[in-house]
C-alpha cells in the first residue's frame, strides 16, 4: 500500500513537471533544418496517399528518391496526407506559419489568402531559363497574382462525357453532338431501364460541371466567368436558361437516383458496373479507363469519351471545354531552405512532367512529347482534344473565393433537388457576389 | 451466480415470449448491419451490384483482406493506437477518481466551482480548438510529440468521466469510509483501499467508454502527429477508405479490420471486469 | 471526521494535476475560440480587429439559426430515446435468461469509430444497391426512396444512425448504475412479494434518477456538439437540410476560411450547450440525492 502511494506521488509529479515544460521534441516540420555545413532537410507535404494515388504517389516517391541520389546531403522529409485532411492541416500549419518548405495548393479562389497572407513565395525566377515556355500556355497564370506566379501546376485536366460503348450499341445510340440528340439518347437509356447519367452530387462540384457546360452551350465561353468576375451577371438568359436545363435533366430521370446523397467516388459505381451509360468528369479518371490493371480490360475496351453536345442557336463552340489545372506545387516563405526548395520545385517540375504520361496516364500541365511514346489511343485522343479546344473555363468553384464558392456548392444542389428555381438559383448568386465586393 | 425467473404460468410465459421476440428484433437491428458489412467485405464489385445483397458472397475474397493487410504499416499503426490509448485511459480514470473522491468526500469551500470547471468541458466541440490548441503545442515544442495526443485525451475525457463517476459516488453508501476514520485511516488509504475498490464497477464502465473514444480518435492525432512513426490505426485506416472508393468488398474488409481488435478487446474485458467484480463491495 | 477529511494539501494533491490539464488545455482554448471571434481572420493571414461584428451578424443568419434548429431536433430526439435506453437496461439487469448475450450484442455498435460508421450506414442508405432499399423493394415498396437525397428525410435517415451507435454508451452506464444498487434491497422487495416491474419502477428508478439525470444532460451536450456523423455522411447536404452548429462551424473555419466567424459559431455553441444544462438542472432539481 505504502510503495503504491508513493509511486502515485511520483507519478502525479512526473505528470506536473511534463505539463509545466515541454520535454524537448524533435524539431517540427515548418522549416525545414539545415544541419552541419551541407546536410539540408526539405519538408514536402502532397496528397496523394499511396492507397487512394497508387499511380502518383510511386511517382512522387520515385522522383524524390532521384533527386536525393543526385543531391548527397539533401533529404526530403515526406507528409502525405488524403484530400480534406490536407485542406484542413494546410489551415491549421498557416494559422502557425508553419507551412511546409514545399507543398501543393489549388489554383485561384484557394490561394488568394495565403497570397495575401504572404505565404508563398514567388516562383518566377525558376521559369526563367526555359522552364516558363514548357507550360502549355494559361496553366501558370491559374497560379497567378499581380503578375507573380506562386504554384507551378502538375496536372492540367477538360471534363469529357465518358460513355459505355457496349451500352450505346445495345440500344442503337450514336454519339450526339447536338443537345437534342444527347437528350433523345437519355430518353432512350431512361425507357430502358439504363441510368442515363452517374454524378456524385454530394460533391456539389461534380454537379456544377454540367451547369457550367450548359452555361457555356448558351451563353459561349465568357458569360459564366463574367458574371464570376462582375463585369457579367448571373441574371443574364443564358446563365438561367443553363439552370432551367439542369432541372429538366432531373425531371427527365436523366441522373442517377438520390445524387444529393451519393458522393463522387461512390457515383462511379454504377458506371464502373455497366449500369450507367455516361459519366462527366475530369481527365484525371483516364488511368481507370485506360491503364489501370485493376479495371478488367474488357470494360476499360468499352469506355469512350465525347464532347459536351452543342445548343442549336446557343453562343457556344464544341470545342470548349470545361477544365483547368489542379494542383501546383508552393514554396513557403518562411522556409529556411527556400533556395533549396525552389531547386527541388523546379527538378520536381520538369521529372513530372515525363513521368506522369508514361506512369500515371495523366496529363501534366507541361508540354507532352508524344511521338516516341507508346501511349493508349484515348490518352492521345484527349491530348489532340486538349491542343485543339478554343477554351477552357476553370471550374466555377475554384474562380471563386472559399465563401462565395460554398455558397455556388449550396445552390447547386438546390437547384438539382428542385428546392428554387434558376431565377431565385441566379439571384442567390448575385447576393453572395455583391457582399464579397 | 445468475438466478433466473421461470415464469410458471402461461399468461407470463407469452409475456416472455412476447419480450423475447423484442429484445431480439432489437439485437438484430444492433448487428445485423456489423454481420451484412462482413458479408460484403467478402464479395466482388459486381456481386455488390448485381446481386442480392442477403446473398452469402460467391468465392469469399479473402484478398480484399490481404489486400487492407499489406499496406502500409499496421502493425505500426496498430501497436501507437495500443499503446496510446491505454496510457491516456489510465491517466484519465485515476485522475478523475481522485477529483470526484475530493469533490464528494471531502468538505472544502470551492468544491461547486471546480466541479463546473470541470463540467464547461464538456462543452467544448472539438474542433474550435484545433488551431489554438495546435500554436499552444508548438510553443512547448510537444507537436510530434505522442504526449501532446495523451495530455489531449485526458484533459478532454475528463469532465465525461468525472461525470459518470459523480453519479455513482453519490449513491455509495459511505458507512464504510466513515467507520474507517473513526478507525484513524490515512486519507490515502480509505481511496485506494475502500473507495477504489467499491466503484470497480462504474470504473471499468468509463474504462470501456474511454478506451473506445481514444481508440477511434482521429481529428487531433491527424493534427499534432506529423510523423508516420507515432501515427495510429484510425488515420491509416482513414487513408486506406479512399483508395478502394468504388470497391466495397475492398472497404467491408478495411472497416472489419479496424473493428476487429477493439471488438475481441471489448469481449474479453467485458466478462473479465464487468461481471468479474462483484458491485456490492459492502456487503451485510 | 471533517477534519480528516477537509485537509488542504491533500484536497489540492487530488485536484491540481486534473485541475491544471483542463485550465491548460481546455480552458486556454475556450477563451482564444471568443476572442478569435471577434477578429476578421481567413486562418491563414493577419486578424483585423472588428468587435462584436460576427457575432451580431449571426443573429441574422438564417442558415446559423437552421442548423441551430437541426441540433435542437437531434438533443429532443436523443433525449426521448434515451427512455428506449433505459428500458431495456431495466429488463437486461432483471437477469432474465441470455441478459448478458443481449446486453453485449447492444453494445457493438458503440465500439465502432465513427468513421467506420458513417460509412457503413452510408451502405445501409445506398438508393439502389443499400441495405434498406433492398429490403423494402423485398417486401414490395415500389420506389424507395433515395434516403440521404431527400431534404425531408435526411435528418431522420442520420438521427436512426445515431440512435444505433449510441445505444450501447447510455445502456453500459445504465446497466452498470444498476449493477451498483445493492442486492438486498432488490431481494426485500422481492420478498414482499414486488413483481419486477414494481421493483424496476419503484426501486431501481429512484435510485438511480441521478445518473439518468446526467445522461440527459450528456444527451443534450453531446447532439449540441454532434459533428463527425453527418460531416460524413452528407457534409450538411442537400443544401444544408442537415446541417449542424458543428457542421456549420466547421464549414465556415475550414473550408471558407471565415476563421473568426466560424470561431464566433463555436462560441454561440458553448453558450448553448451552457444554457442547456442549466435548464436541465433546473427542470430536474428534486430533493437531494437518495440515500440507502
Amino acid at each position: 500500500m505504502r510503495k503504491m502511494k508513493s509511486s502515485l506521488l511520483v507519478f502525479l509529479a512526473i505528470l506536473l513537471g511534463l505539463v509545466g515544460c515541454g520535454s524537448p521534441a524533435q524539431p517540427e516540420g515548418g522549416g525545414g533544418t539545415t544541419t552541419g555545413a551541407d546536410e539540408v532537410t526539405i519538408n514536402f507535404m502532397h496528397l496523394w496517399p499511396a492507397g487512394s494515388s497508387a499511380q502518383h504517389n510511386r511517382i512522387v516517391e520515385s522522383i524524390i528518391s532521384e533527386y536525393e541520389e543526385n543531391n548527397p546531403g539533401v533529404n526530403i522529409n515526406v507528409d502525405v496526407l488524403s484530400n480534406d485532411q490536407y485542406k484542413e492541416t494546410m489551415t491549421v500549419l498557416a494559422s502557425s506559419r508553419q507551412l511546409p518548405d514545399v507543398g501543393l495548393t489549388w489554383a485561384a479562389g484557394y490561394m488568394t489568402p495565403f497570397i495575401q497572407g504572404n505565404m508563398f513565395t514567388p516562383l518566377d525566377d525558376i521559369l526563367e531559363g526555359g522552364l516558363g515556355e514548357s507550360f502549355i500556355p494559361g496553366t501558370t497564370e491559374a497560379f497567378a497574382a499581380n503578375d507573380t506566379t506562386y504554384g507551378l501546376p502538375l496536372e492540367l485536366n477538360i471534363a469529357p462525357i465518358y460513355y459505355n460503348k457496349n451500352i450505346f450499341a445495345e440500344y442503337d445510340l450514336d454519339v450526339p453532338e447536338t443537345y437534342e440528340e444527347f437528350k433523345n439518347v437519355v430518353q432512350t437509356l431512361q425507357a430502358n431501364g439504363v441510368i442515363p447519367i452517374t454524378v456524385g452530387n454530394r460533391e456539389p462540384w461534380t454537379g456544377s460541371m454540367w451547369y457550367m457546360y450548359l452555361a457555356d452551350r448558351f451563353g459561349g465561353p465568357e458569360t459564366l466567368t463574367n458574371a464570376i468576375n462582375r463585369t457579367g451577371t448571373f441574371e443574364d438568359p443564358a446563365l438561367i436558361q443553363a439552370a432551367e436545363e439542369i432541372q429538366n435533366l432531373v425531371d427527365m430521370n436523366a441522373f442517377v437516383r438520390g445524387f444529393n446523397g451519393i458522393g463522387n467516388e461512390e457515383a462511379k459505381g454504377p458506371f464502373m458496373n455497366e449500369q450507367a451509360a455516361m459519366y462527366l468528369m475530369g481527365t484525371w479518371e483516364l488511368p481507370n479507363y485506360t491503364t489501370n490493371e485493376d479495371v478488367p480490360q474488357e470494360f476499360r475496351e468499352s469506355i469512350g469519351f465525347f464532347k459536351f453536345p452543342v445548343v442549336e442557336g446557343g453562343a457556344g463552340d464544341i470545342d470548349s471545354f470545361v477544365g483547368g489545372p489542379g494542383v501546383g506545387l508552393f514554396v513557403s516563405e518562411n522556409s529556411q531552405v527556400k533556395e533549396q526548395s525552389k531547386e527541388f520545385v523546379r527538378f520536381f517540375v520538369e521529372r513530372w512532367g515525363e513521368r506522369a504520361v508514361t506512369d500515371a496516364g495523366v496529363i501534366p500541365a507541361t508540354r507532352v512529347e508524344t511521338g516516341e511514346l507508346d501511349l493508349p489511343d484515348m490518352y492521345i485522343e484527349v491530348l489532340e482534344e486538349l491542343a485543339n479546344a478554343s477554351n477552357i473555363t476553370l471550374y466555377a468553384d475554384v474562380q471563386m473565393s472559399a465563401a462565395v464558392a460554398q455558397t455556388h456548392l449550396d445552390l447547386i444542389q438546390s437547384l438539382y433537388g428542385g428546392d428554387i428555381t434558376p431565377e431565385e438559383f441566379a439571384r442567390r448568386h448575385e447576393e453572395a457576389l455583391a457582399a464579397e465586393q | 451466480m445468475e438466478k433466473t425467473h421461470n415464469p410458471s404460468n402461461v399468461s407470463g410465459k407469452i409475456g416472455y415470449a412476447l419480450l423475447y421476440l423484442v429484445l431480439g428484433i432489437i439485437a438484430v437491428f444492433q448487428v445485423y448491419p456489423l454481420i451484412w458489412l462482413v458479408l460484403f467485405s467478402l464479395k466482388s464489385n459486381r456481386e455488390v451490384f448485381n446481386a442480392s445483397p442477403f446473398a452469402l458472397p460467391a468465392e469469399p475474397r479473402w484478398e480484399n483482406y490481404v489486400n487492407a493487410w499489406t499496406q502500409g504499416n499496421i502493425g505500426l499503426y496498430f501497436f501507437n493506437s495500443v499503446w496510446i490509448t491505454i496510457v491516456s485511459v489510465v491517466l484519465t480514470v485515476i485522475l478523475a477518481s481522485l477529483v470526484t473522491f475530493a469533490i464528494t468526500r471531502m468538505v472544502w469551500k470551492l468544491n461547486k466551482l471546480v466541479l463546473g470547471l470541470f463540467m464547461i468541458g464538456l462543452m467544448i466541440p472539438v474542433h474550435s480548438t484545433l488551431i489554438p490548441l495546435f500554436s499552444f503545442f508548438l510553443s512547448i515544442n510537444l507537436i510530434d510529440n505522442p504526449l501532446a495526443i495523451i495530455l489531449t485525451y485526458t484533459a478532454f475525457n475528463l469532465p465525461l468521466t468525472i461525470m459518470i463517476l459523480l453519479g455513482f459516488y453519490y449513491t455509495l453508501p459511505r458507512e464504510v469510509e466513515e467507520a474507517a476514520v473513526i478507525d484513524g485511516c490515512s486519507i490515502h488509504r480509505i481511496f485506494f483501499q475502500i473507495t477504489l475498490p467499491m466503484t470497480m464497477p462504474v470504473i471499468s464502465t468509463t474504462g470501456i467508454i474511454n478506451m473506445i473514444y481514444n481508440w477511434n480518435e482521429f481529428v487531433f492525432i491527424n493534427t499534432f502527429i506529423r510523423s508516420d512513426h507515432y501515427r495510429t490505426l484510425t488515420v491509416g485506416i482513414q487513408s486506406f477508405i479512399g483508395q478502394y472508393a468504388t470497391d466495397w468488398g475492398a472497404i467491408g474488409a478495411t472497416l472489419v479490420i479496424s473493428i476487429l481488435p477493439i471488438l475481441i478487446a471489448f469481449f474479453i474485458l467485458s466478462n473479465k471486469i464487468v461481471e468479474g467484480i462483484a458491485a456490492g463491495a459492502v456487503k451485510g | 471526521m471533517n477534519r480528516v477529511m477537509s485537509n488542504k494539501f491533500i484536497i489540492s494533491l487530488y485536484i491540481l494535476p486534473a485541475l491544471l490539464l483542463i485550465l491548460v488545455l481546455i480552458y486556454i482554448p475556450i477563451v482564444l475560440t471568443g476572442y478569435y471571434g471577434l477578429m476578421k481572420w481567413d486562418g491563414i493571414g493577419d486578424m483585423t480587429f472588428i468587435g462584436l461584428d460576427n457575432y451580431i451578424r449571426l443573429l441574422s443568419d438564417n442558415q446559423f439559426w437552421r442548423s441551430s434548429y437541426h441540433s435542437l431536433l437531434l438533443a429532443i430526439f436523443s433525449t426521448v430515446s434515451l427512455l428506449g435506453y433505459l428500458t431495456i437496461s431495466l429488463i437486461l439487469a432483471t437477469k432474465i435468461k441470455g441478459a448478458n448475450f443481449l446486453r453485449k450484442i447492444y453494445l457493438i455498435p458503440m465500439l465502432l469509430s465513427s468513421v467506420a460508421i458513417a460509412q457503413l450506414w452510408l451502405k445501409i442508405y445506398h438508393p439502389t444497391n443499400g441495405l434498406l432499399n433492398s429490403i423494402l423493394i423485398a417486401i414490395g415498396v415500389n420506389n424507395p426512396p433515395a434516403w440521404l437525397a431527400d431534404r425531408n428525410l435526411v435528418l431522420i435517415a442520420i438521427f436512426i444512425a445515431i440512435i444505433w451507435q449510441y445505444a450501447g454508451f447510455y445502456i453500459l452506464i445504465y446497466y452498470a448504475a444498476l449493477k451498483n444498487i445493492p442486492e438486498s434491497i432488490i431481494e426485500a422487495a422481492r420478498i414482499d412479494g414486488a413483481t419486477p416491474v414494481q421493483i424496476a419502477y419503484r426501486i431501481k428508478l429512484p435510485l438511480i434518477s441521478g445518473v439518468f439525470k446526467v445522461t440527459i444532460i450528456l444527451a443534450i451536450i453531446g447532439s449540441l456538439k454532434y459533428f463527425d456523423l453527418i460531416w460524413i455522411m452528407t457534409g450538411g447536404g442537400p443544401a444544408g437540410a442537415s446541417e449542424v452548429i458543428a457542421s456549420y462551424m466547421y464549414k465556415n473555419a475550414f473550408t471558407m476560411y471565415n476563421f473568426g466567424y466560424g470561431s464566433a459559431v463555436g462560441f454561440y455553441l458553448l453558450l448553448f450547450c451552457l444554457l442547456g444544462t442549466w435548464l436541465i438542472r433546473k427542470l430536474t432539481s428534486t430533493k437531494d440525492e437518495i440515500q440507502y
